[in-house]
Parts: structure tokens; sequence; C-alpha cells
């Protein structure tokens, strides 16, 4: 069973050695959970003063700069892991060091047919490709008035996108998550955990599912973003991904 | 079912239906790992067992029958329905292990499911509005109306809560097992908590219907039985022994005008001697482990009013004590004010008085009505009826249950009577 592990905490809260030691203890926990055979993917993304996030309304692509919306604790990286059950991911959520300043969303991961092979772990066909994380918010109510045969077809449509993507080489993961109800938050403050029900802020339009892929500019990625069926209800976000790939310590302390 | 009620191998299945529908229920929900199917299979099985029983006989394990026929009932179902994924595959690919090794499955291992199953329902991730009315629909076995009729909301927000809880444990996939070891201590409370609520909904000063809520804490004494049974931990044994003591005066406790009868003033002879029997012996067991809580705590200190013969028998000192323990194990101010009142009861109104002024002076409780009402009795006992009428002005506006306004208008009509 895959989770998305999305991490929260507030991007000014970390000193440059709190940062460093994070990055270290992260990469360890990496190593560990990728020998049991539990690590899909793991990345940190760029600051969110670098997002941008696309609407289209009546065909026209509204873009504004920075993210879908203004949180004290923004989404800062994230993890894709295969494991047994929600207990196991709650434990692995417990030991990422942001769990303390923050929070860590689980969102169990919903399996469509039709996707191309990942392409987690491999070179670009350009080497100055980037890679971008679209983040798409979703207005579930109004996905749940427009009923199953919409939803399935826009399901359909991004499987398309995402076909259309692999074939220029620049695909490298997509998925739909499950509806935010089946969010589980995980805290830990002063050494107590807490476990709540439910998405880690309360906003109309939740994070429904997301691609990565490479893209030789935040603008085409950008133009990606605005094909996918659901920025035409609900918001794209695009961030750029830390490739792991260049990820030492040197490069990353901000 | 049909009813056929002359006929005993019917009557026999009903029996069964009734009392271990829902440990097969368990069983069949983890081994499915998808609740809805886990009902329509259950129900299907005991269909099959009406027909098969009858002609063939009750098999030595019905329970085991039952969990194996329901299981291929399920893949039947999934197969009419053309969604035989993965999941079911493997199910049919284990089926014969899994036969061979269910039908030498004791009793006691479906009952292990049972406990899993409460705890899969208690589990954190899950809403706590939802894992009551679904630890009652899924291991009780109550029906949606019933707790909707209890908790006094409408079915169809109690279906709305129901469906949200059995979605997140199939979508995120919440394990329907024991907790590990390291968890195991926080979920076990969780459950307590979950327990604890269930009996405390039916035990509350009744409103809505007395009846359907006395049913309740009879759910709840049920859970806390099976829990002591299968998992005997000190706070599960503390946990069973509180709620059989408060149960034991429920009868004496309010008058037939549905008034409140303070606990000094209820007749003992109507407490259920045969449920403080047991709720004495099972705290002096808990106490032994030394490995006690909160739980257990307050257990102690109602065996302390359940043993004592009239209420001026009561051993206030050793209630002091208690309170002094649990103060420090769990401190809260609630936990203060109750042992202000037993030291009231030890050393008289003046020195409980000092207590709860203080509780009260730094703001804790101001907005709880028995903080007012205690501080009110004290004034009340000292003779300053002027000043405690006031007080229990204060508890009145702040009291939300009917018996309890009742009581508390009754008080100040006394006090009226005194000053003037």
């Amino acid at each position: 069973m895959r989770y998305m592990l999305l991490i929260y905490s507030p991007e000014d809260s970390w000193t440059p050695e709190q940062w460093k030691e994070c990055v270290e203890t992260s990469s360890g926990i990496c190593q560990e959970l990728a020998e049991k055979g539990q690590l899909i993917a793991a990345s940190p993304l760029h600051p969110v003063a670098t997002a941008t996030t696309v609407r289209v309304r009546d065909q026209k692509a509204i873009v504004t700069a920075g993210p879908f919306a203004e949180t004290i604790e923004q989404l800062g990286g994230f993890y894709v892991i295969d494991v047994q059950h929600l207990d196991e991911a709650i434990q692995i959520a417990t030991r990422l060091p942001p769990v303390k300043k923050g929070v860590v969303e689980i969102r169990p991961m919903m399996k469509i047919n039709g996707l191309p092979p990942e392409q987690f772990n491999t070179e670009p066909a350009q080497a100055f490709w980037r890679q971008y994380m679209f983040l798409c918010y979703d207005d579930e109510e109004a996905w749940a008035k427009a009923g199953k045969a919409a939803h399935e077809s826009a399901i359909q449509e991004a499987v398309k996108l995402v076909s259309r993507i692999d074939a220029q080489g620049m695909f490298i993961s997509a998925s739909p998550l499950h509806p935010s109800t089946t969010a589980t938050s995980v805290r830990v403050r002063d050494g107590h955990r807490s476990i709540t029900d439910g998405p880690f802020a309360e906003t109309h339009e939740v994070l429904g599912g997301y691609y990565i892929i490479w893209a030789e500019s935040q603008e085409q990625a950008m133009s990606l973003a605005s094909e996918h069926s659901g920025a035409r209800v609900g918001s794209v976000e695009v961030r750029q991904v830390f490739d792991v790939r260049t990820l030492n310590l040197s490069t990353t302390a901000q | 079912m049909q009813p056929n009620s002359a006929d005993p191998v019917h009557q026999q299945i009903e029996a069964i239906y009734r009392d271990e529908s829902r440990r097969v229920f368990a069983t069949l929900a983890k081994l499915l790992r998808d609740f809805d199917l886990a009902e329509e299979a259950l129900q299907e099985s005991f269909a099959a067992a009406v027909v098969q029983w009858k002609s063939e006989g009750i098999p030595a394990n019905p329970l085991a029958w039952l969990v194996s026929t329901g299981r291929f009932k399920a893949i039947d179902l999934l197969r009419r329905r053309g969604r035989l994924d993965q999941l079911s595959e493997n199910l049919i690919q284990h089926r014969e292990s899994i036969d061979s090794r269910n039908s030498a499955k004791a009793a006691e291992e479906i009952e292990d499911d049972r406990l899993r199953l409460i705890f899969t329902c208690c589990h954190p991730a899950i809403d706590p509005k939802v894992q009551v009315p679904l630890t009652l629909r899924e291991v009780c076995g109550l029906t949606t109306e019933e707790i909707a009729n209890a908790f006094l909301t409408s079915p169809t927000t109690m279906a709305q809560r129901i469906v949200r809880g059995k979605a997140k444990i199939r979508d995120a996939r919440i394990p329907i097992d024991i907790p590990s070891v390291e968890d195991f201590p926080e979920r076990l409370q969780a459950v307590l908590a979950v327990i604890y609520l269930v009996f405390n909904e039916g035990y509350s000063a009744s409103f809505g219907n007395s009846v359907t809520r006395a049913d309740l804490s009879a759910e709840a004494i049920r859970l806390g039985r099976l829990l002591v049974q299968l998992l005997p931990d000190a706070e599960a044994i503390g946990l069973l022994a509180l709620m059989l003591l408060h149960e034991s005066r429920r009868v004496a406790r309010s008058d037939s005008a549905g008034d409140i009868v303070l606990l000094e003033d209820q007749d003992r002879s109507r407490w259920d001697h045969r449920l403080i029997e047991e709720g004495l012996a099972l705290v002096e067991q808990s106490l032994l482990t030394r490995n006690f809580g909160t739980y257990t705590l307050q257990a102690a200190i109602s065996s302390i009013h359940a043993s004592s013969q009239r209420a001026a028998d009561t051993n206030w000192q050793e209630i002091v004590r208690l309170y002094d323990a649990l103060q420090a194990i769990h401190p809260s101010p609630v936990v203060e004010l109750n042992r202000a009142v037993a030291i009231a009861m030890r050393d008289g109104p003046e020195a409980g008085l000092v207590l709860i002024d203080e509780i009260v002076g730094r703001g804790d409780l101001q907005n709880y009505y028995l903080a007012h009402a205690a501080k009110a009795d004290m004034l009340r006992r000292m003779s300053r009826l002027s000043e405690a009428k006031r007080a229990y002005q204060s508890a009145l506006e702040l009291a939300q249950q009917e018996p309890e306004i009742r009581f508390l208008q009754k008080r100040i009509a006394e006090m009226n009577h005194g000053t003037s």
C-alpha cells in the first residue's frame, strides 16, 4: 500500500544548522527505508517563494505567483512509501525531523490503471532539465456534485496528459490521492505524539493528486500544468523539486 | 432470517446470531479488510446456515463454520460483481491454507478478532466523533437508528459518520490488528476512553430516552468485560470496576420523579450488591498489580462509597488519600475540586471552601457548574445562606441538563425559605 507523506513546517523556523541536521537524519531514514524496499521516492521542494499557481477558467490560464494557499506552515517536501498499513506509515512519519516543528500529513494513494512506469532515479534526457512537482488542489465538493462519471473522465484525461508527457521523455511519476477525509496528520511536541484525523489545514480546495515531471523551465512546467483537467475546477501549484542527485549539504544550507 | 421459532435448529441459529454474530463479523472484517463486504458475507453465511444446518445438523464449531462459509460467500459476492481484484485473487489462492487453519481455529482466536476490531474502530486516525458510533455499530452490532436515538442525533448524521469511519479504515488501510508493543499503551488508552465515553453517555443525568441510554451503559460494560477477558491489563480491570460500581447505583440515584438523589441521601439497600461485589474484587485485583492508573484510582474511590453501609461511615481520610494519588499521576482542576469536597467532608466545610475559592480564583472551572454547586453546598452547610444562594444561582446559569436544573432550583428555593 502506497502512502504519500507531505511535510509541512514553517520555512522560516529552520536555522542552517537545524536544516543540515534534518537533511542528514532524513537521508539516513531514506537509506534505511530503501534497504527495506519501502521507499519509492523522497525529496525536499524549493521554497514556497518560488511557487507558481495556475487555474484555468473559461479556457484561460490564470497564473499567480506564490503557493495555492497562504499558510503558516508550508509544504517543504514529500515521501512516497510502500508499507503494509497506516500504522507503519505513522511510525515512519513520527521519525521525520520536521514532525517536531510542523506536521506530517499521511495520504493513501489511489491506484489507477493506464499510467506509464515510474521513472524515479533516472537521468533526464537533457542535462539542463529540472524536476517539477504539480500539486493538484481539487474542490472535492464540486467533484462529488459532478458525479462519478465526470471524475472518471477527468482521470482518463489526466492519464492521456501523462502519456503525452511520457512520450517526450519528461514523465517521472503521477498519482491521485484518496480523498482528504482519509488523511491522517501526525505532530510531535515535547516528545508527545498526536495523531489526528484529517488533513493538516482545512482549506476549501484540497490536495487531490500530483505529477512529477522533467521540464526545461518553470514556464514549460506551468504550460503543462494548465493542461491538467483539475486546473479547470481547482488549482495546480507548481514547485521545483530538489534534484536528489545533486542534494548535498553545502548546497541546501540556506 | 424468516421467523420459524418452533424449530429448535432455527432457535439455536437465532441465539448464535444474537450473541455471536459480531464475533464472526470481526473475523470476516479482518480477513476481507472491508467492513461492508464482511457485513454482507455475514448475512449470507447465516442464511446458508439456516438451510444447511437443518439438513445436516449444527456443526461442532458453529463459529468457525460461519467464518469459513462467510469467506466463500464474500468471494462469490465479488465474483458476481466482477470485482475480483488482486486482494481477492490472493484470497482464493490461500483459500486452502486458510481453510485448513480456520477449521482448527479455536473460538478464542475468533474472539481475539473482536479485540482487533475494537482497536481498529478506536484508532486515533479516526475522528473521535466517529470512533464511538463506529465501535457501537461494528463491534457491538447496534443499528444506526439505535445509536442515533441514544445520542439524540438524526440517523442520517450517524450513518454519515459511520460511513466516513469505514471508508477511512478501508482506504487508508488502518490495520485490523492489535497494535505494536510501542503503540500499545497509547492505543489502549484510546480504547478505554471510548468505552468510558459510551458508558457515561448512558449514565449521565438522563436526557433522551432513558431505556436506550441504560442499554449504552450495558454495552460499555460488555465491552469492558470482553477487554478484561482478553487483555487483563490493570487499567482495563480498573475501568470495568469503575463502570460496575457506578452502575450499581443507577436506580438509587434518581427518585420516581426523575430528580437527582445525592450519594449521601441514596437508599443504599437499593444499590446492586452483586455488581458492587464484583467491582470491589476487580479494584483489589488491579491495585495488586501495582501498575494501575486513573481508572483504577477512580474505581477505588467509588469502592469506598460502595462498601460504606451508611453515608456517615464513609472513610473520607482514605478518599482524600486516593484523590492525592490521582492528582499526582493525572493533575486536573476537576480532581482538585473533588479532593476539596472530600476534605470538606473530613475537616468541615470551611476547609473545603478555602480550597474551592483557590481553584476558581485561578480561573479554572469558572464555567463548570459543579464547582459553583460545591461551593454553594459548603456555604449552605456553614449557614451562609445568601452567599450560598448566589453560588447556586451561578451554578444554575451553567447547568445544562434538566435534572441538574431542577435540583439547583430546589436548593435555591430552600435558601429563600431559610433567609426569608
